[in-house]
């Protein structure tokens, strides 16, 4: 039994530790396959300069979308600004919550569809948005609305758009670099490369990892995302100290089918439940898990409760 | 060697001002969280008028109700030019008593209940309570912050040093009726409709 307050500990270790992992892995990466690169090359720095390219080019679209964000998504979504008299409980539970966990009142907005769900987005709090679905906001009641805006906005204050850009720049980059080595090394290269022992493992191992990293970056980019989930998760708890409400808020949501029309794979991360409802049982399922932006919804319940 | 040296003293330092930096910014932070809940209850001052005519015609024989709110009123906006933070929470407990006679008197004319203005009062006078008590969140969880880092090791070191004061966050008595359970209370409520 953990108290709110372990909990929220926990969720911020387990957290750094995850992102120490992939920190980790993507220099290691970036390593060995700008290694193999300068075997090719002929010449040591040649790798570097190859990856540093991929980290500018990689740097330079998630920005776009790291930066413009709100607008982006907004723009995507279809959606209206929320008003007051017309979403009495939406536009009063963020002004109340923001209030408790001292951030500006985000922008509010409204999605027109009848399937349960709601997002956060934003560089820093300050330019944050919060949009719920009028599904959400007819099919909830007001303790469960808030344990719903709560976990959005916790979001908002963790940082977690910040975040999961610079994970999503890295991926990107390990990603190109994997591709640039590739191609280069199925054209032949030169032929008169001196045949070292410890240049050919480094040839080896390149291969390997430009096969294996994207691969592996993107599984520890989901591994982070899932467990910024089970963060805000807790830290509504901490706000709103009623885990009933995002109980059954998250029940509500999960029991209904009806897919999210203005979500699609692009935005599917930003949603407090999975918007394409994850199914399947068993050994299947574990390993469809491992793709999944957000932990299943059993499990997010059952470490509620444990808060309880 | 040296470099090393300059690296610890370097980190250190950095230590230092960041660890003083949160307990003067964190004690600023909790006055300002303070005068939110003022701001608040200035607000639920503010719109108790404007409800209070809007229910008015309707609950014209309900004399007492206004005359009790018009006093909680000139309470809370006395509190909240004192700046004392204890007259704040006690005014305001003499708003949120009057409150459920409110609904009483609501619930007993039956014309009243399903009307739009009502429900609406209703879904205010919620929000303005709901505001408060979050107000007061934020001066809870961030004093309880605060107290944390100072009594917690290393930061503590910086607490002692420099004499940093314990903060009393919400007054609330550490001994009391509200922390004990009658007898009364243990069994589960039935309701009976």
């Amino acid at each position: 039994m953990l108290n709110v307050y372990e909990a929220q500990a926990a969720n911020k270790r387990k957290s750094a530790l995850i992102i120490g992992l992939f920190i980790l892995f993507v220099t290691l990466s970036v390593y060995v396959i700008s290694q193999a690169m300068g075997v090719y090359f002929g010449y040591e720095p040649g790798g570097l300069g190859v990856a540093g390219i991929a980290l500018i080019i990689s740097g330079l679209i998630t920005f776009v979308s790291y930066y413009a964000s709100d607008k982006i998504v907004l723009s995507i979504s279809g959606a209206r600004p929320a008003d007051r008299k017309r979403d009495f409980n939406f536009y009063t539970v963020a002004e109340n919550l923001s209030i408790a966990t001292g951030i500006p009142k985000p922008k509010l907005y409204v999605i027109e569809d009848s399937a349960p769900n709601a997002f956060a987005t934003g560089r820093d709090p300050d330019h944050a948005v919060v949009c719920a679905t009028t599904g959400l906001l007819q099919k909830l009641s007001r303790t469960e609305l808030e344990g719903v805006i709560a976990h959005e906005l916790s979001h908002i204050k963790n940082y977690d758009t910040r975040l999961m850009s610079v994970v999503a720049v890295l991926v990107g980059m390990v990603a190109l670099l994997g591709d640039i080595f590739l191609r280069i090394s199925f054209r032949g290269g030169r032929s008169d490369r001196r045949g070292s022992e410890a240049s050919a493992i480094f040839l080896l191992l390149g291969i390997v990892f430009a096969i294996l990293s994207p691969i592996i970056a993107q599984l520890i980019q989901l591994a982070v995302s899932r467990r910024r989930e089970f963060f805000a998760d807790s830290s509504s708890v901490a706000i709103t100290r009623q885990p009933s409400g995002l109980i059954s808020a998250l029940e509500k949501i999960a029991k209904d089918h009806e897919p999210l029309e203005a979500a699609n794979k692009a935005t599917a991360h930003l949603y407090i439940v999975n918007p394409f409802k994850e199914k399947g049982h068993g050994a299947v399922d574990w390993f469809a898990s491992l793709f999944n932006t957000h932990p299943p919804v059993p499990q997010r319940i059952a470490a509620l409760r444990k808060m309880a | 060697m040296p470099y090393i040296l300059i690296g610890i003293g370097a980190i250190l330092v950095l230590w230092f001002i960041s660890t003083y930096n949160f307990f003067v910014s964190s004690k600023a932070r909790i006055k300002a969280a303070v005068q939110e809940i003022g701001n608040q209850l200035k607000r639920q001052a503010d719109l108790i008028p404007n409800l209070e005519s809007s229910v008015k015609g309707y609950l014209a024989h309900e004399k007492g109700i206004f005359e009790k709110l018009t006093e909680a009123r000139k309470a809370i906006a006395s509190a909240v030019d004192s700046g004392n933070v204890q007259k704040m929470a006690d005014a305001g407990a003499k708003l949120a008593a009057v409150l459920p006679s409110i609904k009483i008197a609501v619930e007993d004319n039956p014309e009243l209940k399903g009307s739009d203005v009502v429900a609406r009062l209703m879904d205010e006078l919620r929000d303005t309570a709901d505001k408060i008590m979050y107000a007061r969140r934020l001066v809870i969880d961030l004093t309880a912050d605060y107290n944390v880092r100072r009594v917690t090791m290393p930061s503590s070191i910086m607490a002692n040093l420099f004499k940093i004061e314990e903060l009393p966050g919400l007054i609330t008595p550490s001994e009391g009726e509200h922390l004990k359970v009658s007898e009364e209370e243990t069994k589960t409520p039935k309701v009976k409709l």
